[in-house]
């Protein structure tokens, strides 16, 4: 008998130790100390702890609420068209990049690509230069086409702003639906499309039948991408519309109001609790939705081996 | 009925002349097998009969119908890809029954020939697995399975049995023959191993560089190979050649003996020879041996020999299996 020698392997923890602690730095204890922030508020100068008092005012007190559930409501109609435009159009751009019959198919998928690498910052002042009633080139390219009576403001428009925002978003992230499921159509075997030709499925059958289905875990990724990054947008809208999310709010969405509410804006002042209290909400909706998609979603998509 | 016809096929990608002038026949019932190097255009020509490559030049023929224009689905050919190329998310039974499914085949008949194409092949408990489920034999016999439901009036085969293991390989052979004879169709099957190509044809074409280089039964290219090319590829180990001046054969440049054709001898013979390596097969036996004279060359004996490397050994060349040839390698009959 040898005796069983208990050794710790104390080289895994060693090289865990690096990732761990930074990751602990810059995710982990500021994720845990905003939820710890949102239970607490300041008293006469002091900071108490009062429970979920910030919850009840930011979902009971109309000031916050009905900001919350326009913003919400914005974001879900943002998310929505990205769902609807972004990702149909993407792979359907997809599926004509990776047809044979089509030439410069590297320039094009590029050229989509390009806005994907852009800032927003950038994106955002291209498109309200272009779409600008007084020195935009939109009214004037309408013009030429003998259709200017349908132009109007639609970034200043409180009935169309909101579209128009989300699909300036599209505009700029269609590269990268585009390319997963590029990617994705071109791990198809030649061979299984071959072997469609013989039975005779060809063009949009071929495409509806054979590789729709084996694009489809691509295309469960590609949603929740959208999902986290929708919820999570900010960026464009501020460049474009500013923090107020204007005109009159229809364009605020989470991002937004959580900058508003954390960092203050104009006559608002800065509340470190009642954004903690945001976030937190703001991080348990995307949770919800990750955890959604992974548990009900994705076990049921099957990924094929060729 | 099933009868192909093709007629002065050229196919050149480019530059690149990959086929070069084939015409050929394959009648009803046939079983054609197309082998060569790789490279020789074999699949290409397979290609071009399906349907999947247009030729540059020539007709395909099928049934005395000129084909050329109709895609592949609609010239009643079904192909085995060497990949098996299952649709990997369906069940076996939707695997199979797709092709009639598109063409719009009532339900009920459908699932009739599925079911019988399933007895056939044995895939009968795996009607409702995916590709994913299944071994690689079984995934190849479903792949039959879908050419099978198809009833086409010719049976293609791609390579079907490379990505098998070799006992798989065995088994699929006799399953592929066995096919043949209860079917009566007619088939082509491109392969790059000999053996295949020897044991399941009625008809072997020998391609080389784009070109027929022969056409005939197994047999008949095994005993009468009409180049040196032929006659190198068919047959395994190799034939061996020897330059005509140095055997003193007369009216030859090359003169090529099979090695089987070579009797050795411990004591006596025409030639004494080095041993330089023995494959023991169990069944018969390899030797690779050197003479100063003749280079190297291979002998196979049947049954289990002694020899070892280093030894010495006598062998003779069988004078009346020896195969001549000219200057431009093709063979001198002159008898």
């Amino acid at each position: 008998m040898t005796p069983k020698i208990k050794t710790i392997r104390w080289h895994i923890p060693l090289l865990l130790l690096p990732a761990v602690i930074i990751y602990s730095a810059i995710m982990i204890f500021p994720l845990l100390a905003t939820l710890n922030l949102s239970f607490f508020n300041v008293e006469e100068g002091k900071q108490v702890f009062v429970g979920i008092a910030n919850y009840i005012v930011l979902f009971g007190n109309e000031i916050y609420s009905e900001k919350f559930w326009n913003a919400l409501g914005n974001n879900a109609y943002f998310f929505m068209i990205h769902m609807l435009v972004q990702n149909p159009l993407g792979i359907i751009l997809a599926a004509m990049l990776s047809s044979k019959k089509l030439r410069f198919t590297a320039f094009y998928r590029t050229a989509i690509f390009i806005p994907a690498i852009l800032s927003f910052v950038i994106v955002g002042f291209v498109w309200k230069l272009i779409l600008s009633p007084l020195w935009g080139i939109a009214p004037d390219l309408l013009d030429m086409i003998g259709l200017k009576s349908l132009f109007l403001p639609w970034l200043g428009k409180e009935a169309y702003a909101l579209t128009t925002i989300s699909l300036i978003s599209v505009w700029q992230y269609i590269g990268i639906p585009m390319m997963l499921i590029y990617a994705a159509l071109l791990s198809i075997p030649e061979e299984v499309v071959e072997a469609a030709e013989c039975d005779g499925i060809t063009g949009s059958s071929l495409f509806w039948k054979i590789k729709l289905p084996l694009i489809l875990p691509s295309i469960g990724i590609i949603s929740i991408l959208t999902f986290v990054g929708n919820f999570n947008a900010f960026d464009l809208i501020y460049a474009t519309q500013g923090a107020l999310g204007g005109p009159g709010f229809t364009t605020d969405i989470l991002g937004t109001l959580l900058y508003r509410t954390f960092f203050g804006f104009q006559l608002q002042l800065g509340d470190l609790y009642a954004g903690s209290t945001l976030a937190t909400v703001m991080f348990f909706i995307i949770l919800a939705g990750v955890c959604g998609y992974l548990f009900g979603v994705q076990n049921r998509l099957r990924r094929y081996q060729f | 009925m099933g009868t192909l016809k093709l007629k002065n096929i050229s196919k050149s990608f480019g530059n690149v002349e990959v086929l070069r002038d084939i015409s050929l026949e394959v009648a009803d019932g046939e079983f054609v097998i197309f082998v060569g190097p790789s490279g020789c255009g074999k699949s290409t020509l397979l290609r071009i009969i399906a349907g999947l490559e247009d030729a540059t030049k020539g007709e395909v023929i099928i049934d005395g119908q000129m084909v050329n224009h109709l895609g592949a689905a609609d010239r009643g050919i079904s192909m085995v890809f060497q990949s098996y190329a299952l649709y990997p998310h369906m069940t076996v039974e939707a695997n199979m029954g797709l092709g009639l499914k598109q063409a719009k085949t009532p339900k009920a008949e459908i699932k009739a020939r599925v079911t019988k194409a399933a007895n056939m092949l044995e895939l009968t408990p795996l009607l409702n697995r995916r590709p994913a489920e299944l071994s690689g034999g079984q995934r190849q016999r479903v792949a039959i399975g879908r050419s099978i439901v198809r009833e086409p009036k010719i049976f293609l085969f791609d390579e079907p049995l490379s990505n098998l293991d070799a006992a798989l390989r065995v088994n699929t052979r006799i399953e592929i023959a066995n096919l043949h004879n209860s079917l009566n169709s007619s088939m082509i099957y491109v392969t790059h191993d000999q053996v295949e190509a020897m044991t399941l044809a009625d008809k072997i074409v020998v391609l080389h560089d784009g070109k027929i280089e022969q056409i005939g039964h197994p047999i008949e290219l095994y005993n009468h190979p009409c180049n040196m090319f032929v006659a190198g590829f068919i047959g395994s180990p190799k034939m061996n050649f020897f330059d005509a001046d140095k055997l003193d054969v007369k009216n030859a440049i090359t003169v090529g003996v099979r090695p089987e054709h070579i009797k050795i001898d411990a004591k006596q013979g025409d030639y004494e020879c080095e041993i330089t390596y023995v494959e023991h097969l169990g069944s018969d036996s390899n030797l690779y041996l050197t003479h100063p004279k003749l280079g190297a060359f291979t002998v196979r004996v049947f049954g289990q020999v002694a020899y070892a490397r280093g030894e010495t050994l006598h062998a003779s060349l069988l004078k009346e299996s020896m195969h001549k040839f000219d200057e431009h390698e093709n063979v001198i009959t002159d008898i």
